[in-house]
């Protein structure tokens, strides 16, 4: 009890000592909106940390292994393929090749979970989600630092191209499920939520190896811009959020038939975590179309150009405006809610994904 | 609220449409896609341009009508609401509620009990009846209704901020007649009245293209196929664009440095911009959209690539045209891009990487029938399979990839040996020459055998300088099998290389001074050489131009931008923002405590206009809390 509270006291003096410590040593680096995020960043996570004991734990171990990866590097980008811990496990690519082998891990051991109903298995898949997720942010942070190993003024964070986010959205999706997980005390729904987050995973895993997405690039100078270290990652807690709501809805949708019924969360449970987490989504989402639009008027001219990717993001927000509506307006329950959370997800897909393929626009990052 | 919601759903499927189908391309482009009745019909429904057309307009102002209705609605209940407290609630009715909570009572301690309820925010009042009877209502949480008035106030601000921004005047003075697009490329002065806008036009973004050193006052603004032109309250002048890049080459940055004098007050700033960092003067805020060529100065070399001579000289400027006479035939050179980067994936190890290989400049070539082709030629030679290369594409049409035409670069990595060596194939005597090398390596002795060798080389080596493999190919007999065929041809191929060894070799020995082959063998230059002249037959052009020098002057493409809406669509986001977080995450509850004067017993009472799951749990706890203070 002692040490947790030693430790607790020691994440908030590291989130607020880290920042800090950045500020006075990089400045130079940085513009007066960096360094804005960067300090709120901390408070988040103080914030985030104070209702959820793990999230500090999960902080603390990927700070601290991105910095031993970053110690083996000694400055020299090949060191990440000769040193052994760094090649096997801690330079970006292969953290995030183990977050790939861990998520898909983790739903098999869910699904055995969900028939055997040991608590083994669901304590067991959870902690793989977490090593998964922890793997990930490992990987994200080190390719940062790779990517200011390639050049100084190549530098910049992991979230510019289709291959980083879709790491983004993989660890952000997990980390919304381990939340709802914790909180609930139900370990059932990862043999759902998952299932995205393994698609998510073998996107990544074609990606990388027939495209060779995974090489580091420079920014093209639309997205050399502070907006999109808010940008991006509040539009993908929105996607997140959003493939939570909609692989809930398909557990309500058995049990609705009665699959699995006795195995899953009751109807009223599902019903309202569709609710919470299309709630969250739609907020983060919200702030994030506003924010792109913020952005575009300060690169493109335009708060708002009709551009395929602001329109559908447009789309997928009324969509879940209309869902929000007949819910609390109507209150209307039932399949019905759940197969339009489940469309919803499609939509949201082909915003996030089927614009960059099929559509050419502004958003012109990340195409296949 | 159904008429609102087919209205968004109409905007919904619009916006489908727009998305899909792609946005103010050219018309002809549409028309090859869809043919003239398909394309006329998109076109009158205004498909090609849908965000502006007449009828998204329309519905976007149904939907700001319609919330603007529901709101004034719902509005003063909403607020009415606020203030009221149901004081009057009935015994009956509170019981009858599915959170009803009734136990005995010891002591009514009003103190503890307020203190509960505001601890829990709630806002409380009381009042004592007539009949003696003491009630408490409390609630919390009206947020959440006026969550509704912010959002949808929010979408009806914003609906208007875009309409502000948005096209609307100029359709009604397009409509009106009072201004009129226009369609052709016409001089400044020539533009008439009704094809002009005036500074004091409310909101647009148009664009302007400024040379490196020009000066500009108005801008143009693109409608359909057309434009009109924006007069500007100031000046705009370039005194230099720059593209800045990674040391992969990728460009980093696109910038401009911007001079802008107001006209009125002659008040001048001075502003490098670039992407994200626009300059706003005057209620107009200038981007950096693009860039193009502002008509560089090319100075070329024109080689023949069919005779022997030496290059002769043009100077040609990009956007101008150029007539060239050439074999008594004319070529008229239309010189359209000059790109002092180009960055292409070049391998190097086993891996691709994006490598910055220099200038090129694109060029149309039409001949006198007309026919054109479009080349884009390198300057500098580049690395190919370990060899270097001087690159010119060649295609026919721009949906087609280009084909490359690849010269080797000599041991000093420049054209002119290849040069050489085609002069060499066109010089009879040196031909000759090494010929007869050729033929004493295989006829040592010479006699008449060797007399007939040396003949049909020399007829195989005039076929390939006229035209090619080929040519030569065209030449076998047809009727023999097709394994002779190929095997005659293997050896045709193998001669010729010998011959272009040896013309070399010959070469050499002569011109000792000269160092352009000296290579430690020439085995790999011949190959490539005899590869490049071949293909050369194929180039659709007896021409091949060499970059020697440039003045690279660049235009910057600007977008002026004002936008009086932008504050209303962001002060609506703002409150569109706080709306939904009242909606979604403040929870209304009301809550009552009825004491009656005759019973021993309390009434505990609550209820929310919208069932969550927390709120069972909630209504437990705070009834069993209540009970704790009164028992
Ligand atoms: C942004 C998220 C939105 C939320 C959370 C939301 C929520 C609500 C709620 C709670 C009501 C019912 C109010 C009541 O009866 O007490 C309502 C009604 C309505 N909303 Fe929305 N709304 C949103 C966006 C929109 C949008 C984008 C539109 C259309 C432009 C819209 C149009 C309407 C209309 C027309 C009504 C019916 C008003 C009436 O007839 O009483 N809402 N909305």
């Amino acid at each position: 009890m002692v040490f947790k509270q030693l430790f607790n006291y020691l994440f908030i003096f590291l989130m607020l000592m880290l920042p800090t410590v950045s500020l006075f040593k990089f400045h130079q680096y940085m513009d007066i909106y960096e360094m804005f995020i960067l300090i709120g960043t901390g408070i988040t996570f103080i914030v985030i940390g104070k209702n959820w004991q793990n999230f500090r734990y999960l902080v603390l171990i990927v700070l601290i292994l991105s910095f031993f990866s970053i110690f083996l590097y000694e400055g020299n980008l090949f060191s990440g393929e000769k040193q052994f811990v760094l090649k096997y496990f801690l330079s970006s690519q292969s953290a995030i090749m183990w977050m790939c082998s861990l998520y898909p891990l983790s739903l098999l051991i869910y699904w055995l979970y969900l028939f055997k109903r040991h608590s083994f298995f669901g304590n067991f898949a959870s902690q793989l989600t977490w090593i998964a997720t922890a793997m990930g942010f490992i990987g994200l942070l080190v390719r940062w630092f790779e990517s200011y190993l390639i050049s100084i003024d190549v530098g910049h964070i992991p979230i510019s191209n289709l291959y980083e986010v879709f790491v983004l959205f993989c660890l952000v999706t997990a980390l919304l499920h381990l939340y709802y997980e914790e909180k609930m005390n139900r370990k059932e729904l990862g043999a759902f939520v998952l299932i995205v987050i393994s698609v998510a995973v073998g996107f990544i895993l074609w990606y990388t190896f027939s495209k060779g997405a995974d090489a580091i690039q420079p920014l093209v100078p639309a997205l050399q811009s502070y907006w999109m270290k808010i940008h991006v990652p509040a539009n993908f807690v929105g996607y997140g959020a959003f493939a939570i709501a909609a692989m809930i809805s398909v557990a309500y949708l058995l049990v609705n038939k009665g699959i699995l019924k006795s195995r899953l969360p009751s109807l009223i449970i599902l019903d309202d975590l569709t609710y919470k987490a299309i709630a969250i989504g739609f907020i983060f989402f919200t702030i994030a179309t506003i924010l792109g639009a913020v952005w575009a008027a300060e690169a493109w001219g335009g708060y708002w150009s009709w551009d395929p990717k602001e329109t559908w993001a447009l789309i997928v927000w009324l969509n879940y405006a209309g869902w929000l509506h007949l819910r609390l307006v109507k209150g209307l329950r039932g399949p019905m809610l759940a197969w339009w959370s489940v469309t919803g997800l499609l939509i949201t897909t082909f915003a996030f994904l089927g614009v960059n393929l099929f559509l050419s626009g502004l958003h012109s990052y990340g195409e296949l | 609220m159904r008429f609102a919601i087919t209205m968004l759903c109409f905007i919904g499927i619009a916006s489908v449409i727009g998305t899909i189908l792609k946005q103010n391309e050219l018309y002809e482009n549409y028309i090859i896609k869809f043919g003239q009745f398909w394309f006329e019909f998109f076109e009158v429904m205004g498909l090609y341009n849908v965000y502006q057309a007449f009828w998204f307009l329309v519905i976007l102002i149904f939907l700001i009508i319609s919330t603007s209705f529901c709101v004034s609605r719902n509005s003063p209940k909403i607020l009415k609401e606020y203030k009221k407290f149901q004081l009057n609630a009935r015994e009956k009715s509170l019981s009858s509620f599915k959170h009803s909570y009734e136990f005995p009572v010891k002591k009514f301690d009003f103190v503890k009990l307020e203190k509960l309820l505001l601890d829990n925010k709630f806002r409380l009042k009381r009042q004592i009846k007539k009949d003696g009877s003491l009630i408490l209502s409390a609630k919390k949480g009206d947020f959440q209704k006026l969550g509704y008035i912010f959002t949808h106030l929010a979408i009806i601000i914003i609906s208007i901020g875009g309409l502000m921004d948005g096209n609307l005047v100029l359709k009604m003075q397009e409509l009106t007649g009072t201004k009129q697009i226009i369609y052709e490329d016409l001089a400044l002065n020539d533009i008439p009245e009704t094809g002009k806008l005036k500074t004091s036009n409310f909101s647009y973004r148009a664009q302007m293209l400024l040379r490196e050193g020009e000066k500009q006052s108005v801008a143009v603004l693109k409608v359909k196929e057309g434009y009109l032109i924006q007069d500007l309250p100031f000046s705009v002048g370039l005194s230099d664009f720059r593209i800045k890049h990674y040391s992969t080459g990728q460009p980093k940055s696109f910038e401009s440095d911007l001079i802008v004098e107001d006209k009125a007050s002659g008040q001048l700033v001075k502003k490098t911009i670039n992407v994200n960092n626009p300059l706003t003067f005057n209620g107009i805020t200038i981007y950096q959209s693009s860039f193009e060529d502002g008509g560089s100065e090319l100075a070329l070399d024109i080689w023949n690539l069919h005779s022997p001579e030496k290059a002769s000289k043009m100077e040609s400027v990009i956007f101008k045209k150029n007539e060239l006479v050439f074999n008594e035939k004319k070529y008229f050179f239309e010189f359209n891009d000059f790109r002092k980067f180009n960055i292409l994936d070049i391998e190097s190890g086993n891996k691709k990487t994006p490598t910055n290989v220099g200038p090129s400049f694109i060029y149309k070539v039409r001949n006198e029938s007309g026919q054109a082709h479009e080349y884009q030629t390198y300057q500098f030679p580049m690395r190919i399979d370990k060899s270097l290369y001087f690159v010119s594409g060649m295609r026919k049409t721009p949906q087609e990839e280009y084909q490359y035409l690849k010269l080797p670069a000599d041991a000093n990595g420049e054209i002119e040996g290849f040069m050489i060596f085609r002069t060499l194939l066109h010089s009879p005597q040196t031909l000759n020459d090494a010929i007869e090398k050729v033929v004493a390596q295989s006829f040592p002795e010479g006699g008449e055998k060797s007399q007939i060798y040396f003949e049909g080389v020399k007829r195989v080596m005039s076929e390939f300088v006229h035209g090619g493999y080929s040519q030569i190919a065209s030449s076998i007999d047809p009727s023999i099998s097709l394994e002779d065929q190929k095997r005659i041809a293997n050896s045709y191929i193998k001669i010729i290389f010998l011959v272009g060894q040896e013309l070399i070799d010959i070469y050499q020995s002569n011109n000792a001074e000269i160092d352009n082959f000296l290579f430690e063998s020439n085995y790999k230059f011949v190959q490539e050489a005899l590869t490049g002249f071949n293909d050369s037959f194929f180039y659709g052009l007896p021409i091949f131009l060499e970059l020697k020098e440039y003045v690279h002057i660049q235009s910057s493409g600007l977008q002026l931008t004002k936008s009086p809406g932008q504050f209303w669509v962001y002060l609506g986001c703002i409150l569109l923002v706080l709306g939904i977080f009242c909606m979604i995450y403040i929870q209304e509850v009301r809550l009552w405590v009825l004491k009656k004067k005759d019973k021993k017993n309390v009434l505990v009472a609550l209820t929310t206009n919208r069932h969550r799951y927390e709120f069972d749990q909630f209504a437990v706890r705070i009834s069993q809390q209540i009970r704790k203070i009164l028992n």
